[in-house]
């Protein structure tokens, strides 16, 4: 497994931070399984993909399924941390006019106060 | 029911332990273990064997095991129970006899055929286990010499053979009347795996087991429990014990060995607190054959390595289970290599040339070519995942693809249908990145990219990547698709490759990237780009298909 999760709160958001490699296989999993067990808890979400290196195309395929699925149910995943490696690909899937991506893990946070006040 | 009918191969043999049937219906065959008794013939669904036919009665007739020996009963049926062609109320079954119930000919039923070759590794351990190898070699000795020969014998099938000799073995042994084997099943719950009885006859489940004490040796931490009813006081409860005056039972649990079983001393000896997986019943009800006296040292050698033995020759199944899955994949592997090989049209434009390195048996990637009066078309799409579900996606999407660029759809209308298939079967987090690229005999190149890797256009030895781009095809159900167009000019190439060529990794970690596929694609063709990667991976393995794809427009 090359892939670590940490999980807590900040300002009532559930803050991912995903450190390693995210690519099919167990290391989907476990992301699919984290961020499934926050959604059950939390309806706002930060994925802090700023320790991330890669992602294949099947770690990818997971991230928008669980963001799709997020969506549909109404809670809201936020992307953070963004390396130029995972930009350009988000860039060439267009899945940037998909994702909401900030570029700080507060910036992500906050927008989810701005939207509620 | 208690009891699972086994429906073995149309052509195939019984598990040997019990006789079979072989039900025979127009082109069809069965085959049946006669596990339980009585079994019943009839019309009714509920029946043991149903033959769907009005001329069968509804309870037809029942198949009796009485000692060993079975029967046919006719249960008053209208039109009769034959054998080999006699019209019967009752009668002893003989092997290869011929059954039929009221229809005659358009189905039968052969009791307990001969069947050739799976006996051999029975009959050969039998010969061990019986053999005379001098008057001095005491009972254990012999049973150490069938099990060393047992473990050696790596034959599929053996399991049921193994159970049948150990039970001839112990009966000899313990000089018992009955033993059983049973084995607990997916669900835990024990199921009878084979019954002898001291003339070498199988034996079906039968109510005179005393369960009690099966249930007690299996939560015993005891290497076997023997109960001598003679001396024992305490018999509430054993029903069975009573009813049918057993002796001695004597039942061994059957625990998992942790260890792989060595050779000589008591290193096999498995832990009591090992999985139990089933256990060995043996038991005799005349007083005449008391086997209260049987030997530790036998039960001890018994209980040792019966357990170590089924456990190697579970094993052996699992291995050929494996096997033929490989099969089964690899004939998978060549049906996907044959439909996705291209056959690259010729047209006076342009040529093409195309190769796919896949990392693992099959995989994602697939590149196709169809020619039609809008010009030449070329397709290359890479599925998210790898393996064979992977495989299985490529393939439908490329039928799809192939099958609506031949009827003359847009491009953008083809990667939306796709899309839309794809989203509304709900494959989860599958899909695919697709590029289509259409080139006309003016120079015309339209394109469609759907998440791909950006197309190369190398003009004049100088490369540009045209960058429009959509959402990959079976993500989002309302993505929508646009293409884009550019020229062509004599002598320009178009290579398409898959993200497996700007992701191959060398042993460093580094990525092949688009600097190095650009630079690649300057000079070389599209071997050249080949050779350029494995250059940069060294001896490291491909974590992804790579293809590549080139096309270089000639011109009229």
């Amino acid at each position: 497994m090359t892939l670590k999760i940490e999980i807590r709160q900040a300002d009532g958001v559930t803050v991912l931070s995903c450190h390693g490699r995210i690519v099919f296989g167990e290391e989907a999993t476990e992301l699919r399984e984290n961020l499934k067990r926050a959604l059950a808890s939390s309806r706002q979400v930060v994925v802090n993909l700023g320790g991330v290196s890669y992602i294949d195309s099947g770690g990818l395929g997971t991230l928008v399924g669980v963001y799709s699925s997020a969506r549909a149910s109404g809670a809201e995943i936020k992307l953070t941390g963004l390396g130029q490696r995972l930009r350009d690909v988000l860039q060439i899937t267009k899945l940037v006019t998909v994702f909401e991506v900030y570029d700080t893990e507060q910036e992500a946070i906050a927008t989810f106060h701005r939207g509620a006040a | 029911m208690a009891f699972q009918t086994i429906v073995g191969p149309p052509s195939g043999t019984g598990s040997g332990i019990f006789p079979i049937l072989v039900f025979v219906q127009g082109n069809e065959q069965r085959v049946i273990n006669l596990d339980h008794s009585p079994f019943s013939v009839g019309r009714k669904v509920d029946k043991d064997l149903v033959i769907a036919d009005p001329r069968v009665s509804r309870d037809h007739a029942l198949i009796v095991s009485e000692n060993g020996v079975f029967s046919v009963v006719d249960q008053g049926s209208k039109h009769g129970t034959f054998v080999n062609g006699e019209r019967v109320e009752r009668k002893t079954l003989e092997r290869n006899d011929r059954l039929e119930f009221g229809v005659r000919e358009v189905a039968y039923v052969i009791f307990n055929p001969q069947h050739g070759t799976t006996n051999s590794a029975r009959e050969f351990l039998s010969q061990i286990s019986g053999m005379h190898i001098s008057d001095e070699t005491t009972d254990l000795e012999k049973l150490v010499l069938f099990l060393e020969a047992a473990r050696k014998l790596n034959t599929i099938g053996v399991l049921d053979e193994i159970l049948m000799t150990l039970l001839d073995v112990t009966l000899k042994l313990t000089r018992a009347e009955r033993a059983y084997v049973y084995m607990k099943n997916a669900r835990g719950e024990l199921r009878l795996a084979a019954g002898r009885n001291s003339k070498g006859e199988p034996l079906l489940d039968d109510k005179t087991i005393s369960h009690s004490i099966l249930d007690d040796a299996l939560k015993s931490n005891s290497e076997f429990v023997l109960t001598d009813t003679s001396r024992s006081a305490d018999l509430t409860g054993r029903k069975s014990i009573v009813a049918y005056d057993l002796r001695t039972v004597i039942c061994v649990p059957l625990r998992k060995p942790q260890v792989q079983a060595t050779r000589g001393g008591e290193a096999g000896s498995p832990a009591p607190s090992a999985e139990v997986m089933g256990a060995l019943y043996v038991d005799s009800r005349f007083a005449s054959r008391d086997i209260s006296g049987v030997s530790n040292d036998i039960l001890h050698a018994i209980a040792t390595e019966a357990a170590s033995l089924i456990e190697n020759a579970r094993l052996v199944q699992a291995e050929e289970a494996g096997r033929r899955y490989q099969q089964e994949l690899s004939i998978a592997a060549s049906i996907q290599q044959r439909l996705m090989a291209v056959t690259i049209p010729e047209v006076p434009f342009a040529k093409l040339a195309g190769r796919n390195l896949s990392c693992k048996e099959i995989g994602g990637d697939f590149f196709d070519a169809v020619n039609t009066d809008q010009g030449l078309t070329i397709v290359l799409a890479d599925v998210s995942g790898k393996g064979v579900s992977a495989a299985l996606l490529a393939s439908t999407l490329q039928g799809m693809i192939y099958s609506q660029l031949t009827a003359g759809m847009p491009l953008t209308e083809i990667v939306t249908a796709v899309n839309r298939f794809f989203t509304d079967k709900n494959i989860g987090e599958k899909y695919a990145t697709v590029i289509i690229a259409r080139i006309r005999d003016n120079g015309d190149l339209e394109y469609v990219n759907c998440g791909h890797v950006q197309p190369l256009v190398v003009s004049n030895g100088e490369v540009r990547r045209p960058a429009h781009g959509n959402l990959p095809v079976g993500l989002l159900p309302d993505a929508t698709y646009e293409s884009d167009h550019c020229q062509l000019k004599q002598g320009d190439r178009l290579i398409l490759v898959t993200d497996g060529v700007t992701e191959a990794e060398n042993s460093r970690g580094d990525f092949f990237e688009d600097s190095r596929l650009e630079l690649a694609a300057k000079t070389g063709t599209m071997e050249q780009i080949f050779t350029a990667i494995s250059t940069f991976c060294g001896g490291t393995p491909l974590n992804d298909d790579c293809t590549v794809v080139e096309l270089v427009y000639t011109g009229n």
